[in-house]
């Protein structure tokens, strides 16, 4: 199944997927929140977990490392926000965005129980808007409505036709 | 791009008036005055946008101080987008593997 990327959202600078598992909430919980089982799937194929090591509390630390398929490393350092098993997860990554730059991810997991199946809901912010006003948030919301991407898209189109 | 400049083009982005703005541009320079004349605002409520604008990069302006045209920059949009989409196909990668990974868990726990 493809990921659901919601646009809908309502709050803030947001990427949403979604995804339902054909096993139940307690086995995903599990494989998100035990090191040796996130070093199997985390990044996908071909990228593999050397170091993943998961202090499993709020304040906690997630120190992960990845290898991507050409070798290289990536660290990938996180903090644990909130831990409510078997259904929500919140940590803050920070993530890189160039060869000498980083980002804060704030990433909001939660499984919901369909019985027998689970349904993933990723939520991830970016930076942290915590200290901007109510009318900024406001303003993002919009702009994750209406979409960076398309109006990127669309002007893109337009620079590279005569 | 740093997360700062990230922040910046999104906050600009945020607007839906800056938005119209940046489509506007999108099909060639205009002034301060054209740019005002479809949303019904005073040009100094314009000029408050087209400086969040030019602020986050996007924008540009004209050196002559009576007309100064604004023009479109299009680089922070194409950073952002890549970024996001990046972002994405990181955790549609994972979800891919993790969906294979829990049917062989599942498996395991059986036994």
């Amino acid at each position: 199944m493809k990921p659901i990327i919601d646009s809908t959202s309502t709050e803030e600078p947001v990427v949403i997927m979604t995804r339902i598992f054909d096993v139940p909430r307690e086995v995903v919980w599990e494989a998100l929140t035990t090191p040796e089982h996130v070093a199997q799937w985390f990044g996908g194929h071909g990228f593999s977990s050397p170091v993943c090591e998961m202090d499993l509390r709020p304040g906690g630390a997630w120190r992960h490392v990845m290898r991507a398929p050409d070798g290289s490393e990536f660290p990938v350092n996180s903090v644990f926000v909130e831990v409510v098993a078997p259904q929500r997860l919140v940590w803050k990554s920070q993530r890189r965005v160039s060869a000498t730059e980083t980002a804060e991810v704030t990433h909001t997991t939660t499984l919901e129980d369909l019985g027998g199946k689970t349904r993933w809901k990723l939520v991830a912010r970016f930076a942290d808007y915590a200290d901007r006003d109510t009318s900024v948030k406001m303003g993002f919301a919009q702009m994750v409505g209406q979409g960076v991407e398309r109006l990127g898209d669309f002007l893109e189109k337009r620079r590279s036709s005569p | 791009m740093n997360a700062e400049r990230l922040t910046s083009t999104l906050f600009a982005l945020a607007d839906p008036t800056r938005r119209a703005i940046l489509a506007r541009l999108s099909t060639g320079e205009a002034t301060v005055g054209e740019l005002a004349e479809p949303h019904e605002m005073t040009l100094a409520a314009v000029s408050k946008h087209l400086k969040v604008l030019e602020g986050a990069g996007l924008i540009s302006r004209g050196r002559e101080a009576q007309w100064r045209p604004c023009r479109l920059e299009a680089a922070p949009l194409r950073d952002v987008s890549e970024w996001l989409e990046n972002y994405r196909q990181f955790w549609g990668a994972s979800m891919d593997k993790l969906d294979e990974y829990l049917k062989t868990m599942q498996k395991k726990r059986r036994k």
